[in-house]
């Protein structure tokens, strides 16, 4: 016994690097149960709170460039409202032409990013909103340049987004001008990816992509991004198709939570997919 | 920074900190307040989402002061704080952080700390277990999804690891000063 403690105090370096490996690996293995989502969630309060506390420290830069997108908007929506005055005026028409009812429009609640989170190439928010004004998990979130993310985690005064520009990231999208249909995804840097778009289909730079109506996350024509750059690749059936996203994820400050929640039975399947997805893991 | 042991020893025979237990109690408040200002002061400097690693800097300089055992122990705390505070699989960044600062420990000579951390050697040393911990936490965060490791690792581990190897310039200037 002697002998053996002796062993284990010459050798106890190895002996804990093996041992905590294995924690390691077994609470990886646990995935994202209720537990850890609970702990979490925690985690997430305290910071938010914490970081409420420093959000009176201005950011010159930010600022700046936030001024500059809000200038650029205000132009761009002023030529906007005109047409989309006229254009409303068509739709009513036309609507009741074709007998079609009223799409029902969302409440949102406004809310402001007060901490930025990016592990790796997963990147979120949090928002100063939480279940008390009625926020609830699945929710979209966007601001006025376009689609943001949607709402990944809920506290009572806080909540977690997952942004567009997140590893986990499909968005089924459709191009405003051609219609062409196909799935966005992010794998890092400044653009994202329009996938499965067969080279046979129009889709040019300059294109504004809308989130599609087979989206069980998102609601549909919310501005994604716009068709940066198209190019063919020998022997690939597809287009490599790279998209700037609509908002600026760098000054990202106020947002729009969409108080649509996604039909109860697709969150159900979302999380027993996750669930599956952990467990293969 | 008089909190290591061999800190403590030196400037003082009756300090509090020389109380292990006090001492390992005094770095789990600095973890957790590295781990705050991790999230709350660094996104200031943050470069396209590449921040230093203030907790691996702290876990290392544990290692080097008070051997492998501590430093691993304190690296697995501080990663399962950084865990519980991010969204990736939790637990990664223990496990990256355990074998990074047991690398970082090998280096650990008793009675040199002052020597090892206000050199040149601790911004390698510190180099290489951010090199081994960008490794590891990329993988995992990696694993099942389409993206090129060696593109993101070159792109993103690697700016890291120089981000942080910068940052610990500051405790070596400290430590070469004290030296002097």
């Amino acid at each position: 016994m002697f002998r053996l403690m002796r062993i284990i105090f010459e050798y106890k370096e190895p002996i804990t690097l093996c041992f905590l490996i294995i924690i390691s690996f077994s609470l990886m293995s646990l995935g994202d149960t209720t537990q850890l989502r609970g702990f979490r969630a925690l985690s997430v309060t305290g910071i938010g709170t914490v970081q409420e506390v420093f959000s009176f420290i201005p950011n010159p830069a930010a600022l700046k460039a936030e001024n500059e997108a809000l200038r650029e908007l205000n132009y761009y929506l002023s030529k906007e409202v005109g047409k989309e005055r006229k254009a409303k005026l068509e739709n009513e028409r036309l609507r009741s032409l074709l007998d079609i009812k009223q799409e029902y429009e969302f409440p949102v609640v406004v809310a402001e990013v007060v901490q930025r989170v990016t592990s790796g190439l997963r990147r979120y928010v949090y928002l100063n909103a939480g279940s008390e004004d009625g926020i609830q998990e699945g929710m979209t979130v966007a601001n006025d340049r376009g689609l943001v993310g949607h709402v990944f985690a809920v506290e009572e005064s806080h909540c977690l987004v997952q942004l567009i520009t997140n590893l986990d990231t499909r968005i089924s999208v459709v191009d405003e001008r051609s219609r062409v249909e196909g799935i966005l995804v992010w794998e890092g840097g400044r653009h994202m990816k329009l996938t499965k778009v067969a080279k046979s289909r129009d889709v040019q730079a300059g294109d504004m992509l809308l989130t599609s109506g087979f989206s069980s996350m998102y609601p549909e024509d919310v501005y994604v991004g716009t068709v940066a750059e198209v190019t063919e690749e020998p022997g690939s059936l597809f287009r490599e198709i790279l998209v700037e996203p609509r908002v600026d994820f760098d000054i990202l400050e106020q947002v729009f939570v969409s108080m649509q929640v996604p039909h109860p039975e697709i969150l159900e399947l979302r999380k027993k997919l996750q669930e599956k997805i952990n467990l293969e893991r | 920074m008089a909190l290591f042991k061999e800190e403590t020893q030196l400037v003082t025979g009756n300090s509090v900190f020389q109380n292990p237990a006090t001492r390992y109690v005094a770095y789990a408040m600095i973890a957790l307040l590295l781990s705050l200002a991790q999230r709350l002061l660094l996104g200031g400097i943050e470069v396209g989402g590449v921040a230093p690693d203030l907790l691996l800097i702290f876990a290392v300089m544990i290692a080097l002061g008070e051997g492998q055992f501590v430093g691993m122990l304190a690296a697995f705390g501080a990663g399962l704080i950084f865990d519980s505070v991010n969204v990736g699989a939790f637990g990664s960044s223990a496990l990256a952080k355990v074998i990074s600062v047991y690398v970082a420990g090998m280096f650990y000579r008793e009675g040199m700390y002052k020597i090892t951390v206000g050199s040149m050697k601790f911004l390698g040393i510190i180099a290489l277990s951010s090199f081994v911990n960008n490794i590891i936490k990329n993988f995992f965060a990696l694993r099942l999804t389409e993206v090129d490791f060696i593109d993101f690792f070159v792109t993103y581990g690697v700016s890291e690891t120089l981000y942080t190897t910068v940052f610990a310039a500051f405790p070596m200037l400290y430590f070469a000063r004290k030296k002097l």
